[in-house]
């Protein structure tokens, strides 16, 4: 019995816990209602498309293949991307570069977002800084899983 | 015998080995890049310094020869910091290529590397610029950055092919490998070039850039390209989840045998893997209106031409055309259920003889099971379609791999003549239009089976790739027949691998007799 | 004739206040607990880009339910399995006849009474009608013809069974005290005053039966707390099988049945449609002043005050329903046969020992 109302004082806690949020809030939501400005709002909810979060630097986004100098790709096909992909979601194949300094350069480079899992292993694998993951673009659905193919040509502007 | 102590446990070894060997066989391995065991040790690369106790300095294990009561330590603080000078000293000019180079995943240097280096470069002095695209032989690249004159390539020319096309020139650090006057390698076993270096020096052209080895995984296999036989290593790739890669096969290795081989392979059975892959047949083709037929309709549909023409006592009108590439078990089984079982005497033998021979490794048969063919009790007759004319109900021919038959004009006026043909082939060619029903078998390395090399060495080999589409081995398909045929249904019953079959062939053929392997 | 018009009027009347109320109580439920969690919650439904803090979700969501697919398994019973949210929903649309709005309105000489039909055992119907609906919730889970789901509808049916009794236990008290099962009775007997003061409501004649029925009650509702047959990471609940309008239709009666239990709570222990201290002409305060208002203002004060009562104990029971967790399925038998029981019996005894002095 003493430990039912042990319960039944907990019951009654979270209850005013629960009301404490919805008082405040709504006193917050009612005064920006009215027009009023307040150091803080009713929610911190962001309202997305029209409002956007700013991207931490960390944040693993749109991969891109980085250029040299003379704007041919930096990667030379060591594969280390697809070999420590989880997702095995790119595919390498390389071609012999008429530069002896080059050597390897990627005749097809694909990544298959549509199985990609952003772990950003590719990116610390690769030698070469050829592919990094810092465009800041999150937004790219599509409605076809091909549109999620990515090629070189596209992995590159 | 003598008694040696490698780090501080005794061994009994043979009198007159070197240490690295004595250790190798004592499981110790010593780091070494210059010595490889069918060459005379040449002690350039200075890898495999070790301590003995006794001698002042440092001696070298791929040259010392034990002497009994020796005390060779491989792991004393010495002999790592000796060898991590020497790592250091040899890559003060090696270029960090490591992501282009082929040879990254089973290279030595990038081993020893890892195990004992791991240092950052101390020089200061830029490296050495040389040439990295030296095409020294048909299918062979040279990279002279890379190379860490370890002279294995000389000395491969030298010793074995003995044609001496590579040398080494200038002196210290311009010293280089190189061809005299550009004269290439041009000799059948210039592959083995590539797979010797130690280091990704020399990369051979055919496998350059294609894919990376670690992708790779390795079979045991037996070249069937000649009938020496020779032991290899099949490198496949299984291809990736949502991208597959073009081909199954990338690379044909060296396997070591000593009866056989030794470590050396020749270039038509290093290159000529493309078979393998291309043209392949992996449906069963039905020609006469049958519609689509299982293996299973197949093998009763052919049981019960057979089973026809015999109990009609016809059984003289089935012809058979075998080819050499079928293992000792099939021809075994051919043999048993077609000559023994059913009295067929018209047993003809696709002609592969002829090829371009050396006096090393490469034999002049193109076919690696002649031997066995001989041994089981063929009289190896060549296509005597005269014979077979209005003669024949029923054709069985086996087609071989990539073979082009230079009596095809023969072959298809018999097929107009013959009632029923059916066609055993691994490969699509213009017979399978022409025979009543292709049926696509499994090559050598997708089924399992044992050969007889040209010296009647009899060896194994294991399935090491997965067979396409509704590709059979033969061998079964004859364990099937001979079950569906019923003359002698027990003695087929108990065959459910190619070895319970080498062991009765054991039994019954006095040459497997003694023939373990 | 006068009076089926007068009653269709009210019928219709009912009808739309309930349903209206329900419909906006999902959107109520949805911006509620937005605001408990610190969220906006939902405000994109829009007419023609006017979005009025998502006012239109309902619409939005009754035509999404409309247009998706009424599906059918199979292996189900096609008949019970479309008949099962039709009893649920029926059965506690039904209640609202029974629910007194307000006192009588007068116009001309008609005498309307603000209540579709003034049953001698209102009370008692409105129970009866309430544990019909096990009905829909055990026939969609045995129709389903999946395991889940049956057992979602069989915990269901016991747990509403388990929790009928001490409903019914609990309002005994409350019938001794109001000497009635005629709902427009009890309303009009919490008219009085207590000490000169107090209005007489329920809850200060059976503060324990309040507490009774109103956890009872809210374990009828089998919402979040008590949400077992539901019990969506579980078993998944009995209407795993359904979607579309039918799914929709339970949806409702869930809702529908938080308004009925608000209603009962406000009628029977909050004074119904009474406002404190006002009578048939106006106020009359307790400390000698009174304020006498003409007819129509004081039924209009009677309806809001029933209406804002019932808004206040939906605005509890969204609370309540967002607060807590589930209980464990022996917790919830525990606390319905060994705690809400044995109190309902108690509050028997003590409220016959106290009436007999």
């Amino acid at each position: 019995m003493i430990k039912a109302l042990g319960y039944f004082i907990e019951i009654i806690k979270g209850s005013i816990i629960t009301t404490r949020h919805f008082v405040v809030n709504m006193h917050f939501h009612i005064l920006k209602v009215l027009g009023f400005k307040t150091k803080r709002k009713g929610a911190v909810t962001i309202q997305y498309p029209e409002q956007k979060r700013e991207i931490a630097s960390r944040h693993r986004s749109l991969h891109r293949l980085m250029k040299r100098a003379d704007g041919k790709p930096r990667c030379v096909v060591c594969m280390l991307c697809v070999t420590v992909c989880p997702s095995e979601c790119i595919y390498v194949e390389a071609a012999e570069d008429p530069d002896p300094e080059i050597q390897k350069y990627p005749s097809i480079f694909i990544i298959d977002l549509s199985r990609c899992c952003f772990c950003g292993f590719c990116v610390e694998a690769c030698p070469e800084d050829a592919l990094r993951m810092d465009t800041g673009k999150i937004e790219f659905a599509e409605y076809s899983r091909e549109d999620m193919v990515y090629n070189l040509e596209k992995l590159i502007e | 015998m003598i008694n040696i102590f490698i780090d501080d446990k005794p061994f009994k070894v043979k009198e007159g080995t070197t240490v690295l060997k004595a250790a190798e066989e004592a499981g110790i391995a010593i780091p070494h890049l210059c010595f490889h065991s069918a060459f005379p040790p040449e002690g350039s690369c200075r890898m495999c310094l070790v301590e003995i106790e006794g001698l002042p300095k440092l001696e070298l294990a791929c040259s010392t020869q034990v002497r009994e009561g020796m005390k060779v330590s491989t792991r004393s603080e010495k002999v790592i910091e000796a060898r991590k000078g020497v790592l250091e000293f040899l890559l003060a000019e090696h270029p960090p290529d490591c992501p282009i180079c082929d040879k990254a995943g089973e290279c030595k240097l990038q081993d020893y590397y890892e195990e004992y280096g791991l240092f950052d470069n101390r020089f200061r002095e830029s490296k050495e610029k040389k040439q990295k695209n030296v095409k020294i032989g048909k299918s062979l690249i040279l990279d002279q950055e890379r190379c860490i004159l370890c002279t294995r390539c000389v000395r491969f020319l030298r010793d074995i092919t003995k044609t001496r096309e590579l040398g080494v020139f200038n002196r210290g650090l311009h010293s280089e490998i190189n061809t005299y006057n550009g004269e290439p390698v041009n000799n059948n076993y210039s592959g083995n070039l590539a797979e010797i270096c130690p280091v990704g020096a020399i990369t051979d052209s055919d496998f350059r850039f294609k894919t990376r080895n670690w992708f790779l995984k390795e079979g045991e296999s037996i070249c069937p390209l000649c009938s020496r036989g020779c032991n290899i290593y099949i490198e496949s790739h299984k291809g990736f989840a949502r991208f597959p890669v073009p081909k199954r096969v990338y690379r044909i290795k060296s396997r070591e045998n000593h009866e056989v081989n030794g470590f050396w392979i020749c270039d038509l059975g290093r290159y000529g893997y493309s078979y393998l892959d291309e043209g392949r047949l992996d449906k069963i083709c039905v020609n006469n209106g049958k519609g689509n037929l299982t293996w299973q309709e197949c093998v009763v549909s052919l049981t019960d031409e057979i089973k026809k023409l015999h109990s009609a006592k016809k059984a003289s009108r089935i012809a058979l055309i075998l080819n050499l590439w079928l293992s000792n078990e099939e021809l075994f089984l051919i043999k048993k259920i077609f000559v023994d079982d059913l009295g067929v005497k018209n047993i003809y033998f696709v002609d592969s003889s002829g090829g371009e021979t050396d006096d090393f490794l490469l034999t002049s048969e193109r076919c690696p099971n002649k031997r066995g063919a001989q041994e089981i009790g063929y009289d190896l007759k060549p296509l005597d379609s005269e014979n077979l004319m209005n003669k024949t109900d029923l054709l069985l021919i086996f087609g071989m791999p990539a073979y082009d038959p230079n009596n095809l004009a023969e072959i298809k006026a018999l097929f107009e003549n013959v009632k029923t043909k059916i066609y055993f082939s691994s490969h699509s060619d213009e017979l399978c239009s022409l025979a009543d029903i292709v049926l696509p078998t499994a090559l050598i390395p997708e089924k399992e089976g044992s050969l007889t090399n040209v010296d009647g060495i009899v060896q194994k080999f294991l399935q090491v790739l997965e067979a396409p589409g509704e590709c059979r081995p033969e061998w079964e398909v004859f364990v099937d027949l001979g079950r569906e045929l019923g003359i002698n249904i027990n003695y087929y019953k108990q065959f459910n691998t190619p070895e319970v079959v080498l062991k009765e062939m054991r039994k019954e053929i006095s040459f497997f007799e003694n023939k373990s392997e | 004739m006068n009076e089926l018009i007068i009653i269709l009027i009210k019928i219709i009347c009912a009808l739309v206040w309930f349903l209206l109320l329900t419909l906006y109580l999902t959107w109520a439920e949805r911006k509620e607990s937005a605001v408990i969690q610190d969220r906006i919650g939902a405000n994109r439904a829009s007419i023609l880009g006017i979005r009025i803090i998502g006012l239109f979700q309902p619409f939005a969501d009754a035509i999404k339910m409309i247009f998706k697919e009424d599906f059918t398994p199979r292996f189900s019973r096609r008949f019970l399995h479309t008949l099962a949210p039709f009893l649920s929903f029926f059965f506690v649309a039904i209640t609202i006849t029974a629910i007194p709005f307000g006192d009588v309105l007068k116009i001309g000489k008609q005498t309307i009474k603000l209540q579709i039909l003034d049953i001698n055992v209102g009370l008692l119907f409105v129970l009866a009608m309430l544990s019909l609906g096990i009905y829909g919730i055990i026939v969609s889970g045995w129709a389903s013809n999946n395991r889940y789901a049956l057992v979602g509808g069989m915990r269901g049916a016991a747990q509403l069974v388990s929790y009928e009794v001490a409903l019914g236990l609990s309002l005994v008290g409350l019938i001794m005290v109001f000497p009635s099962l005629r709902l427009s009775e009890i309303v009009h007997a919490q008219g009085g005053l207590l000490f000169g003061f107090l209005p007489k409501w329920g809850i200060f004649l059976q503060p324990l039966g309040l507490l009774v029925f109103f956890f009872a009650a809210l374990a009828e509702t089998k919402r979040v707390p008590f949400d077992l047959p539901e019990g969506e990471n579980e078993i998944v609940g009995f209407f795993t099988e359904y979607s579309g309008l039918k799914w929709g239709l339970f949806m409702m009666t869930d809702f529908m049945e938080i308004i009925i239990v608000s209603a009962l709570l406000t009628t029977l222990f909050f004074g119904g449609w009474q406002v404190p201290w006002l009578a048939a002409d106006g106020f009359h305060f307790p400390w000698g002043g009174q304020w006498l208002l003409p007819h129509g203002i004081v039924v209009l004060l009677q309806v809001l005050s029933f209406n804002m009562k019932v808004i206040f104990f939906c605005w509890l029971q969204i609370l309540i329903r967002w607060t807590y967790p589930r209980f464990r399925y022996d917790q919830v038998m525990d606390l319905g046969w060994k705690l809400l029981i044995p109190l309902s019996l108690v509050n028997i005894i003590g409220t016959g020992i106290v009436m007999s002095f």
